[in-house]
């Protein structure tokens, strides 16, 4: 009797699963939402949700998609796991075939669900929050786009402030992560296009306790600056502190990692003239940032300490504007569509604004979306530029004195 | 059938297959010679990121990329979990088995932290992309066929080798010493010899799963090798399917890859409003599902069935 109901439970689970998506609303619009729902970072997603869903409901209150169709979201969780993100990518892209994809939030399942399901099944995808600079190098054919700046994305803007300053000749040091590696890469390169010398050119252990040997390396031949891309609490206080009680350095120049209160308490600022920074920042008040805040804290609250929720209500706004822009579900057309709705050039469009994106669309007119996130323009890669700032130390803390682009 | 739908079976079907693999690998070990194994995700992780750096073409930011062909990777992958398998198996083999498996997780969570820390040889927390999978380059769904079939002819010859290995003299030693140790041990076996080869054999296999897997994925990071799609997945596919079964090893990872992967498609058609919830109940469902099959099946679905000795009428 048992052995029966559990063969017909079966049955009839393994029944339902596959029968079901045949029933598919033919007016319903649906955007996957390929997000990292349960796994590592499953506290920060459930506003990234709630930013997806305003971006459904406001497109849905103001007329619909494709001519008054609804428009609808569908959540597959990639178990923050590469297997598990393959798995849900391919049943969004093939079981619930939908035209566009909005994640996933980690670099690690971005890529795994790229490569192996999105790029080969042709479906644009756009991730709010994949930083690795692999991404930008992915052999996508223009499927993979991202809203947020890549990490290798500062070294160009950093080699670009330092020349501006007349800097060009400087040592570099870098510490042993992911983080420093990647921006030291890009920054090397960068520099040396634009004609900078870098005199030398170091990794260092960041566990060390001491860096006095690497500084004597690094001040032969009497560079400009020390360029020093690590974390203050882990090595970067030490070799500033260091550098200046040995005279190996008075000059140097940080990234958002050494940006750090830290700095300031163990090495005084009296100590530290001249140093500037580059550090990932956001466009200073913005109408659209503004926009987003009100429409966001109108529904679900406050903004205060979501990470990402601009990001994720851009991707969504996006996928959006290209399915109205391509005029149906085509695949290929929406890969087009997107370029032509994001920028830039164009009617400037910001969130919220879907109705008048949709009269400008079928008016024929040319949309520039300004997301709260940033401008969203992307360049040939799928990357978007990020906004980096310039800082410098002023009365204890640290200010922004201006925007570097590269 | 629409396209999108063959595709998504394809995909469940060679997920099934990589597990398929893992699981005899552990079978092997478990089933056979009675060795806890709860170091599964190290020796997938070996075989994976082995292939993957040979395999990829050539990386600034890391150790590697040789772009060499991708069975000469897997082999290296097998190669070096067999290899390894073999040392631990003769420095831990003397410990019990409480004591083995704690010896075992132990060197599974020093391998991951060493490739997930390393990262000149193995990208550290990025992974590493790009990895090629045979029959890419071919039209969907052709392509995904075709790498279906090479996992599934990989799994019927790993079946067809084991279930002869289980039938052999040597596979009647193994169940002995899985039985009574001592009593093998009277018999003149070498115990220990024979659990070593068993448990590098095991170990082999489950490091081709670890290659084959990095090469349908085309991306590996410390993400993948996590205990929970490994170890213990596999452990709940032999457990479900039947221990010393092979073909319960087969038939326990299709069903419970399929409950896995499968029930997010029904917390899919939830309404909207509980979309924010949707994967957290399909968590829930899938735990709720192991309940019921282990509950149901405590010897798993195809209980193990010893081959009976040879109808003699020298009695």
């Amino acid at each position: 009797m048992f052995r029966s109901f559990g063969k017909l439970f079966f049955i009839l689970a393994a029944a339902a699963v596959f029968a079901m998506p045949a029933a598919r609303a033919d007016d319903q619009v649906k955007i996957g939402l390929l997000f990292d729902v349960t796994g590592p970072v499953a506290n920060f997603v459930p506003p990234m949700l709630d930013a997806a869903k305003l971006v459904v409901d406001q497109v849905n209150a103001q007329g619909g998609i494709l001519g008054g169709k609804q428009l609808a979201t569908v959540v597959a969780d990639t178990q923050g796991a590469p297997q598990t993100a393959v798995d849900a990518a391919n049943k969004l892209v093939n079981a619930e075939h939908v035209p566009i994809v909005v994640g996933p939030l980690l670099s690690g399942t971005v890529l795994a669900s790229a490569q192996s399901v999105i790029i080969p099944a042709g479906v644009v995808q756009i991730s709010p929050s994949a930083t690795t600079p692999a991404v930008t190098t992915l052999k996508d054919h223009d499927w993979v786009f991202r809203v947020v700046p890549s990490d290798a994305y500062q070294g160009p803007v950093l080699a670009k402030l330092l020349i501006d300053k007349g800097l060009k000749r400087v040592a570099l040091t870098y510490a042993n992560n992911d983080y420093a590696v990647g921006i030291a890469g890009t920054f090397r390169a960068a520099y040396k296009k634009l004609g900078g010398v870098l005199s030398a050119d170091l990794q260092h252990d960041e566990k060390k306790t001491t860096f006095r040997t690497e500084l004597a390396t690094l001040a032969k031949n009497k560079p400009e600056a020390l360029v020093l891309i690590a974390f203050a609490g882990a090595s970067g206080v030490t070799i500033v502190k260091e550098a200046l009680e040995g005279g190996f350095f008075t000059q140097f120049v940080g990234t958002d990692s050494l940006r750090d209160k830290v700095l300031i308490e163990q090495v005084g600022e009296q100590n530290l003239k001249g140093i500037f920074f580059t550090s990932p920042s956001s466009p200073p008040g913005t109408p659209s940032m503004d926009a987003f805040e009100k429409a966001y804290s109108a529904a679900f609250q406050t903004t205060k300490d979501k990470l990402f929720i601009q990001q994720v209500y851009d991707a969504t706004f996006l996928a959006a504007l290209a399915i109205q822009k391509a005029g149906s579900l085509d695949r290929k057309k929406i890969r087009a569509a997107l370029r032509q709705v994001s920028g830039p050039g164009g009617e400037i469009v910001g969130p919220g604004d879907w109705k008048k994106a949709v009269d400008l669309i079928a008016a024929g007119r040319k949309i520039d979306y300004q997301g709260a996130s940033g401008d969203c323009n992307f360049d040939k890669s799928g990357d978007v530029a990020g906004v980096i700032g310039h800082f410098v130390i002023e009365n204890g803390s640290f200010k922004q004195v201006g925007i570097v682009t590269p | 059938m629409d396209t999108g739908m063959i595709l998504y079976l394809l995909s469940l079907a060679t997920m099934t297959g990589l597990y398929a693999i893992l699981t005899l690998g552990l079978n092997l070990q478990w089933g056979f010679a009675g060795m806890f194994n709860a170091g599964i995700a190290g020796f997938f992780a070996i075989g994976a990121y082995a292939t993957s750096i040979l395999t990829t073409p050539p990386a600034e930011d890391r150790f590697g990329g040789f772009d060499l062909p991708i069975p000469l990777g897997l082999a290296a992958g097998v190669l070096l979990s067999a290899v390894l398998g073999y040392a631990i198996a003769r420095i831990c083999l003397r410990l019990k088995s409480d004591y083995l498996a704690i010896a075992t997780i132990g060197i599974a969570e020093i391998l991951r932290l060493i490739l997930r820390n390393e990262a000149w040889m193995t990208g550290g927390n990025r992974g590493i992309a790009g990895i090629p999978r045979p029959f890419e380059d071919m039209e969907q769904p052709w392509g995904e066929l075709c790498f279906l079939l090479l996992v599934a002819g990989i799994v019927v010859v790993l079946y067809v080798a084991i279930e002869r290995a289980w039938h052999s003299p040597w596979g009647r030693v193994m169940r002995a010493i899985r039985e009574n140790e001592e009593a093998a041990e009277a018999a003149g076996k070498d115990v220990v010899a024979f659990r070593a080869h068993v448990f590098s054999l095991g170990a082999a296999v489950m490091g081709l799963a670890g290659g084959l897997m990095a090469h349908y994925l085309k991306f590996i990071g410390p993400d993948a090798t996590e205990p929970i799609l490994t170890t213990f997945l596999a452990w709940v596919m032999l457990i479900a399917g039947g221990s010393g079964n092979n073909r319960g090893a087969v038939l326990g990872a299709g069903v419970i890859w399929v409950i896995w992967s499968g029930t997010e498609l029904l917390t899919q058609r939830l309404p909207p409003d509980w979309q924010t919830r949707s994967s957290y109940i399909r968590v829930f469902l899938i735990g709720l599902l192991l309940q019921i099959v282990l509950q149901r099946f405590s010897h798993g679905l195809l209980p193990e069935r010893p081959p009976r000795p040879p109808e003699s009428d020298s009695g």
